[in-house]
């Protein structure tokens, strides 16, 4: 078994990674996400994930549902960290796929994939909990800044983590940004990851995030048709029914992380493509407390008592 | 099947965690408090939205004590008329010790708990000279054994609360008097007793207290998959809140004072209580203190802000915010007629009169 098969069955088990071995798992990745254009293209069947936010159990739910990767070829839409107790796990989890098996699984970066709002969320916190040094964040966020922006599926299905922006028209356009640096706070490159479709909105709104913008629905039909894309995939936003259609079926919202912040009760879909763009969601619920290893690791969510 | 859902001693490490989640909030800058630090053990960060949460709690709180406190103060009188405050599951709460240091300190204080609590509170404020010399008088003791701290304007006292009767002899062993204006405390306190319980409760301090504040702080809510979530987490630790079902909404708990003797009583969530009674410059203040950047501009932390304290943004149907499942609740019984203005609209009012006060 080489090293990095041996580290994919350990962090299966979410047992981290020493701190060397994150550093060049992240040399490797890097060498691979570097090639990868601002719009990957993405060959069916290929099955959507939305956020996962360091959920780690309810990935491995995930997995369950969608099937194992190399198997099942994935495309994850970004925010990996965050939020969760296992931001570690599931990031280094995933990253260590990609590198295993690169044409089986697309990772495109959410808003979340980054230094400054990671310092905020948890997961700057949890390495320095887990590791005693900022060198695991360090490699990480790195890495996060050669992650694409946005993927397309058989030239028809475009898919990014936020939404749209005013600055973009076309997906040539979105090939021209410079993506490797951290997530600017305005512009295109905030906008993808930031924005949010909105049914009360007609053309642009401002987003009540502070960051991105809200887009109307003669917003997607234009780009849609501009782009020849049968509709968007993204996510970013929770939904309590696990995914949600706007827009006549011209964007889809996907959502993977079960029982957000252990705390909402919603539940999670996915969205497998197969070879014909045929659409199927599968939900899925929140890991079994027995599945979470032993109670002593499990951390409450935290209430005002 | 009661017994594993709900024990005594989770319960009462409910404590602990409030303590510590206040202590995170003092570190970051929310609010002053000398003293919590004192009760934490294990001190910890919490999240941004958990921190802001406990912050809406506080500055509600306290908002409405210092109404309370302000009340039946006429400019032209000399003598302030005498209140006291009553905290029914005190827990390691400081309020006391910083209302003295403010110079707002009521005439009489008094604090109720189990005697697990108490006995452990008592302990602290016998070992810190911080506290102790705050309330050391010729007329005090303090009792770790006993639970007990008695001074002559500061009781902590052991009591079960189900126990009326008991409570009953408790307040007046601590020299309350039941005609003077009492501010009642009970912050995530009577959810955790039996329905029956929680009642005869609000129903006692009713019918003692004439001129009387009731300050409520709890959750709301079972019903939605939030709240379904919420009660699964909390019973998983042994805190099941036993009163939830019975007064699930804000007007379930209004009506849970006006049926038990209560004159008037107004409910709101926690979103509307941060949204229309927090300060707003407190609010500003405190809006840009978990912000991180920096590296980073003014423009940038402005950006920041709202991306920080607005953490889900939900699509479809379902509250999964939870600041929509607590809830601040008062009730007011006004025997001297002081408390007309009291509430949540007040400073509205107040504004409103100042506006057409000064157009021509």
């Amino acid at each position: 078994m080489s090293d990095l098969d041996r580290q994919i069955e350990q962090l299966k088990r979410c047992e981290p990674l020493s701190e060397s071995e994150v550093k060049s798992l992240c040399l490797k990745a890097m060498e691979i996400l570097v090639e990868e254009s601002n719009v990957q293209r993405v060959d069916a069947p290929v099955t959507l994930c939305g956020d996962i936010h360091g959920q780690f159990y309810d990935m491995m739910e995930l997995f369950k549902v969608g099937g194992d990767c190399p198997k099942t070829n994935y495309l994850f839409l970004g925010d990996f960290v965050d939020r969760g107790y296992y931001s570690v796990e599931t990031f280094l989890l995933l990253l260590a796929l990609k590198v295993r098996y690169p044409d089986r699984i697309t990772l495109i970066r959410g808003n979340h994939e980054s230094r400054q709002i990671t310092q905020v969320y948890g997961f700057y916190d949890e390495c320095v909990r887990k590791y005693g040094s900022v060198n695991v964040w360090r490699y990480c966020t790195d890495i996060f800044d050669y992650m694409s922006l946005s993927a397309v599926v058989e030239n028809k299905i475009f898919c990014v983590h936020g939404g749209l922006s005013p600055t973009i028209n076309t997906l040539d356009q979105i090939r021209t940004i410079d993506r490797k640096q951290e997530v600017p706070h305005d512009g295109a490159m905030c906008d993808l990851l930031w924005s949010d479709p909105e049914d009360i909105v007609e053309g642009w709104g401002l987003s009540p995030r502070g960051a991105g913008f809200l887009f109307g629905g003669s917003v997607v039909t234009t780009f849609n048709h501009t782009n020849n894309i049968d509709y968007i995939g993204r996510a970013h936003q929770l939904v309590m029914e696990g995914y949600k259609w706007m827009f006549d079926s011209q964007i889809v919202t996907v959502w993977s992380a079960p029982n957000y912040c252990y705390r909402c009760g919603n539940i999670a879909s996915i969205l497998e493509l197969d070879e014909n763009l045929n659409k199927e969601f599968r939900v899925f619920q929140a890991a079994q407390q027995d599945s979470r290893g032993p109670p002593a690791k499990k951390p409450a969510p935290d209430y005002f008592l | 099947m009661a017994e594993s859902r709900s024990n005594r001693a989770a319960v009462q490490a409910t404590n602990d965690d409030a303590s510590a989640s206040k202590l995170s909030c003092v570190k970051k800058g929310y609010m002053k408090d000398d003293y919590v630090h004192l009760f934490v053990k294990r001190p910890l960060r919490r999240s941004p939205i958990i921190n802001r949460g406990y912050f809406s709690r506080w500055a509600a709180f306290r908002k409405l004590l210092a109404q309370f406190l302000e009340s039946g103060i006429s400019s032209n009188e000399t003598a302030q008329p005498k209140k006291q405050i009553l905290s029914l599951g005190a827990g390691f709460d400081t309020t006391y010790f910083q209302l003295l240091d403010e110079g707002k300190a009521p005439f009489l204080y008094v604090e109720l708990d189990f005697k697990e609590v108490t006995s452990k509170k008592a302990a602290v404020i016998e070992n810190s000279s911080q506290l102790r010399d705050k309330i050391l008088g010729a007329n005090s003791s303090i009792s770790v054994e006993e639970g007990q701290v008695l001074s002559d304007h500061y009781k902590l006292l052991p009591v079960d609360l189900r126990d009326i009767p008991k409570l009953r002899d408790v307040v007046s062993f601590a020299g309350m008097d039941p005609s003077l204006p009492t501010f009642i405390i009970a912050e995530c306190v009577l959810i955790y007793l039996d329905p029956d319980s929680s009642r005869a409760i609000v129903n006692w301090a009713s019918k003692t207290f004439s001129t009387a504040v009731f300050f409520l702080y709890e959750q709301i809510h079972p019903d939605d998959a939030f709240g379904h979530q919420m009660i699964i987490n909390l019973e998983s630790r042994g805190c099941a809140l036993l009163s939830i079902d019975a007064s699930p909404t804000l007007l379930a708990k209004e009506r849970l004072f006006l049926e038990n003797g209560w004159q008037r009583a107004v409910a709101w969530d926690m979103l509307k209580v941060y949204g229309s009674f927090v300060d707003t410059q407190e609010k500003r203040r405190i809006e840009r203190l978990e912000l991180v950047a920096h590296d980073a501009g003014k423009s940038i932390i402005i950006h920041l802000i709202n991306l920080v304290f607005h953490p889900f943004y939900v699509m479809g149907k379902g509250i999964s915010s939870i600041y929509e499942h607590y809830c601040v609740t008062y009730a007011v019984n006004d025997a001297m007629g002081i408390f007309g203005d009291f509430g949540f609209t007040r400073g509205s009012r107040e504004s409103m009169n100042i506006s057409s006060a000064m157009s021509p």
